[in-house]
C-alpha cells in the first residue's frame, strides 16, 4: 500500500469514520470449549482470541508464591496475522507486550485468593490491523470473568494517536504506520485508573490531555461491549 | 440501597449497593459501595450480599465433603486430586481414626493409587494446605461404582432445594449418588443402562443449570430411559 496524501479528508478517516469513532466492535464470551474461559475481539480487521487457564496447580514448583496467585500472560501473533508472514514464536516485541498485557491485569484480579496457584492467560492474534496488544487485553479480560476469576473491575483497551495533526481513536494499520503518534491505553472504567500507557512519538502536554480524554471514551465503548458479551452468554442459557 | 433485583445476572465491576450491608463471596465493598467480583446471580437476603458463581473451580472450604483420587502417597498418608487447584492431604490415622503406629503397620494396605476415597476437609490453613479426613460413616474408599466429574458450581443444582434433584435421581435412576463440593460424583447401581442414563441426567443438569423446571425435565427424561429398555 503506497502512503496516501492526506489521511483525513473532509473530517473523515481513510476507513470513512470520524475522528472520535471506534471501529466496529465484536465481543464474544465463551468460544472455546477446553479453556475455563474465553473470549474472541473483533476491532475492524483484528482478530484476537484469549484464553484463560487456572487457577490451577503451579508448575514449575519453585515459582509458586506462598501467599497470592502469579497471572502468566502470552500474547503471540499467528505466521499469517500479517502482510509479511511473521516468523513464529516469541520475539522482542511479543516478550514485551507479554510483559506490558501481565502488569495491565494485574491491579484488577483478586490473585491473594489463590495462594500458589497460577493463572494462565493466552492471547493469540489471528489476524492483525493495528492496536492487537488493546484488542488483546480487552480479549483477556472478558476471558478471565468469563473463567470466574474474582475481579475488581473490568479492564478495557484502545489505542489514541495523532494523524495529520488531529488527534483520533482506534488507528488502522495505515494511521499507525503513516501518523505522527500512537498512544495504547488500559484501564479501569470504573475509577478511570490507568493500567498500561505506552506512547510512540510526541504529544504536546495540550495534544496528550485530549487524547487521553478521548481514550476514556473510547473505553467506555469498550466497557459496555464487555459487559453485554458476558451477559450474552448466559442470558441464552436462560432462555432455552 | 440495591441496584440489582434478587437473582440477577451481575458482572465483575458492577454496582450492587449501597449502604451497611453483609458482604460474601463474590462481591466486595470499597467504601459504603458493594460490586460484584465475579460473573454471577445476586444472591439477596435481607442485609446479606452475596453472588452464586457460574463459572469457576473448586476452592477447599471447611466442612466440604469432597470425592478425591489418590494419586500419591507419602510416608504418613496420601495426596489426593480434588479437581481444584489444591491438592487434599489424607493422615492413615485421619482415615482409621485411631492412632496407628507406622514401623509396625504397611499403610498401603488401606489405599493405593487411583482409589476414589469420600472425604470431609478438616482444616484448609491461609497457604490452602487442604488437611482431609474420613471417618464418618459412609467415607472413606469407595469399592465400585462410576465418577462422573462435572463442573463444581454447577454442584447445588444437581443436589437441588432439600434435595429435591438429588432424590429424582437416585428414585427414578435407581442408583444411589454421592456427591462431593468439588464436582466429583459416585454413582452406583444394578442396572447399567440406568447408570448411564443417571450420567447423561448429570451432564443435562450442567448444561441447563440456569434454566427452570429442570427437576422435572430430569425425571420425565430419566422415566423414558428407563421405559425404553429392560434389564
Amino acid at each position: 500500500m503506497e502512503k496516501p496524501e492526506k489521511l483525513i479528508v473532509d473530517g473523515k478517516r481513510l476507513d470513512g469514520r470520524a475522528p472520535d469513532e471506534l471501529r466496529p466492535l465484536k465481543i464474544e464470551a465463551g468460544i472455546l470449549k477446553r479453556a475455563d474461559g474465553s473470549a474472541s475481539v473483533e476491532l475492524g480487521a483484528n482478530k484476537v482470541l484469549a484464553a484463560v487457564y487456572g487457577p490451577r496447580e503451579m508448575h514449575p514448583r519453585h515459582l509458586q508464591q506462598p501467599d497470592t496467585a502469579v497471572l502468566r500472560c502470552r500474547y503471540n501473533m499467528a505466521p499469517f496475522s500479517v502482510d509479511e508472514r511473521k516468523r513464529p514464536g516469541p520475539d522482542r516485541r511479543s516478550v514485551e507486550i507479554s510483559k506490558v498485557t501481565r502488569e495491565a491485569l494485574e491491579p484488577v484480579l483478586f490473585l491473594e485468593l489463590y495462594p500458589r496457584s497460577a493463572i494462565d492467560v493466552f492471547i493469540e492474534v489471528l489476524q492483525a490491523d493495528a492496536g492487537t496488544r488493546t484488542a488483546g487485553i480487552t480479549a483477556a479480560t472478558v476471558a478471565l470473568a468469563d473463567a470466574g476469576v474474582p475481579m475488581r473491575d473490568m479492564i478495557s483497551s484502545v489505542a489514541v494517536g495523532k494523524i495529520d495533526d488531529t488527534i483520533v481513536l482506534d488507528l488502522t494499520k495505515a494511521e499507525d504506520n503513516w501518523g505522527t503518534t500512537d498512544m495504547p491505553i488500559a484501564m479501569m472504567p470504573r475509577k478511570k485508573l490507568i493500567t498500561l500507557l505506552q506512547m510512540d512519538g510526541h504529544f504536546t502536554k495540550e495534544e496528550f490531555e485530549q487524547a487521553l480524554d478521548l481514550a476514556f471514551k473510547g473505553c467506555e465503548q469498550i466497557y459496555g461491549a464487555q459487559r453485554q458479551a458476558l451477559r450474552e452468554k448466559y442470558a441464552i442459557k436462560k432462555g432455552e | 440501597m440495591l441496584h440489582v433485583q434478587n437473582r440477577e445476572l451481575v458482572v465483575p465491576g458492577q454496582l450492587i449497593a449501597e449502604g451497611g450491608y453483609r458482604v460474601y463471596e463474590g462481591a466486595f465493598r470499597e467504601g459504603k459501595q458493594v460490586y460484584a467480583s465475579v460473573v454471577g446471580l445476586a444472591d439477596l437476603h435481607g442485609q446479606d450480599i452475596r453472588i452464586i458463581p457460574l463459572q469457576g473451580r473448586y476452592i477447599p472450604k471447611r466442612g466440604d465433603v469432597v470425592i478425591g483420587v489418590v494419586v500419591d502417597s507419602h510416608y504418613s498418608g496420601w495426596i489426593l486430586d480434588m479437581n481444584s487447584p489444591y491438592t487434599g492431604n489424607l493422615f492413615v490415622s485421619d482415615l482409621l481414626q485411631r492412632k496407628v503406629d507406622l514401623v509396625r503397620e504397611d499403610i498401603n494396605q488401606y489405599l493405593s493409587m487411583g482409589d476414589v476415597v469420600v472425604a470431609k476437609v478438616k482444616d484448609v490453613d491461609e497457604r490452602m494446605r487442604v488437611l482431609l479426613e474420613a471417618g464418618e460413616p459412609g467415607m472413606g474408599r469407595v469399592e465400585g461404582g462410576k465418577l462422573v466429574k462435572i463442573s463444581p458450581t454447577k454442584v447445588p443444582r444437581v443436589i437441588g432445594r432439600k434435595g429435591s434433584m438429588l432424590n429424582t435421581l437416585q428414585d427414578v435412576g435407581e442408583c444411589r449418588l454421592r456427591v462431593g463440593q468439588n464436582g466429583q460424583i459416585m454413582i452406583w447401581g444394578r442396572n447399567p443402562r440406568m447408570i448411564n442414563a443417571v450420567v447423561e441426567a448429570l451432564l443435562m443438569i450442567e448444561r441447563e443449570a440456569h434454566t427452570s423446571g429442570l427437576t422435572d425435565r430430569v425425571h420425565l427424561m430419566l422415566e423414558k430411559m428407563k421405559s425404553e429398555g429392560g434389564e
